[in-house]
């Protein structure tokens, strides 16, 4: 593309692309994964075309809030580095346009979920979406640096809503697949926050490290993620899941707690600013990737297989 | 959104022309996604109600 176009790359219009960025295709991936084992791992069967309706439903939902979120977030998205490109922020889909856009596929998704499964998944949905809208967006992000601590509830909402699609209720086995996301959540943030919080402090976006500092930061990963450890294993603990799950589950959170302890021990100057350009930090948010998927992969092999 | 050709060059209208085929084949591929869905739903829908009768 020439530069003429380039520079008038936001007057040109959105493309398709654009349209797919605005529901963040990243986090959906995340949440149809998790809300697909949900549904999964659920001792009812439901019909095939239904299942993938309604993880359909899930991604949908997600990508509704995500759309809501770029809206609403426009102006601080805007001044970040790493998310300046958004379309919203880089003004190639009007602001109006992505909170038309948001709310009707959020409202579509939950009819559509209530349609193809039930009422109890359908309001799972609808919850998840508002907790990430109002919660998350609105009122925690920036306010308080321990927004995504709470905020990270709305993320772990997809294998209740799978779990619900299938059986209609809520149990103890999705319930601890809620605990591990929640207890994931701010391990795999503040590991992305301690080197993108230059950014954060631009926009003015109290994150843990611009708030507390960077060693304040360090600790709080390790914790969690040492928190993160016994809470993954409760499955196979109350008798949820096999030996299988159990072993996977300890080594992936071995190896997270040795990241994690990577990332406390990484040397800081006076200004904390890491003396190794973060790249604990950067391992530990790659890694925590790796370890949400692996673990809920091993607990769908072994109640599966 | 307004197309303000008096400002654009020729590289520019045709790219703002690409854009536009590119959002309506994406919007059409959608619509028919989501009617096959539907029919699809409708069908498992019915023979599950047939069932229970």
């Amino acid at each position: 593309m020439s530069d003429t176009l380039l520079l008038n790359s936001s007057e040109l219009g959105a493309t398709a692309s654009d349209w797919l960025a605005l529901m963040k295709p990243r986090v959906m991936s995340l949440v149809v994964f998790t809300g697909a084992i949900g549904l999964a791992v659920a001792p009812v069967h439901m019909n095939p075309i239904l299942a993938v309706t309604a993880v359909l439903c899930i991604a949908i939902g997600a990508g509704a809030a995500g759309a809501i979120n770029m809206w609403y977030d426009r102006d601080i998205d805007a001044v970040m580095k790493r998310t300046a490109t958004r379309p919203v922020a880089a003004g190639r889909i009007e602001p109006g346009s992505a909170l038309g856009f948001g709310v009707v596929l959020a409202i579509s998704s939950v009819l559509l979920m209530a349609v193809v499964a039930n009422a109890v998944a359908a309001a799972e949905l609808a919850a998840s979406i508002a907790f990430y809208v109002f919660i998350y967006t609105m009122w925690l992000k920036r306010r308080t640096p321990q927004n995504i601590v709470i905020g990270g509830a709305a993320g772990a909402f997809p294998p209740l809503i799978g779990w619900a699609a299938a059986t209609g209720n809520i149990a103890v086995l999705p319930v601890l697949f809620f605990a591990i996301v929640f207890f994931w959540t701010p391990p795999h943030f503040w590991s992305l926050s301690l080197y993108a919080s230059e950014d954060y402090k631009r926009a003015g976006v109290p994150m843990l490290p611009v708030v507390e500092g960077a060693r304040h930061t360090r600790v709080c990963i390790f914790v969690y993620t040492a928190i993160l450890l016994p809470v993954a294993l409760l499955p196979y603990w109350l008798g949820f899941s096999g030996r299988f799950y159990g072993a996977s589950a300890l080594a992936l959170g071995a190896a997270f707690v040795y990241y994690a302890w990577a990332v406390l021990r990484d040397q800081q100057d006076a200004a904390g600013i890491s003396l190794s350009n973060d790249a604990p930090a950067r391992a530990a948010f790659k890694y925590s990737l790796i370890y949400l998927f692996a673990l809920f992969g091993a607990c769908a092999i072994d109640r599966l297989v | 959104m307004r197309i303000e050709h008096e400002h654009w060059s020729p590289e520019m209208v045709a790219e703002f022309k690409r854009r536009q085929r590119g959002r309506n084949f994406a919007l059409l591929g959608v619509l028919a996604a989501f009617c096959v869905l539907i029919y699809a739903i409708a069908v498992v829908k019915l023979h599950e109600y047939g069932q229970m009768w």
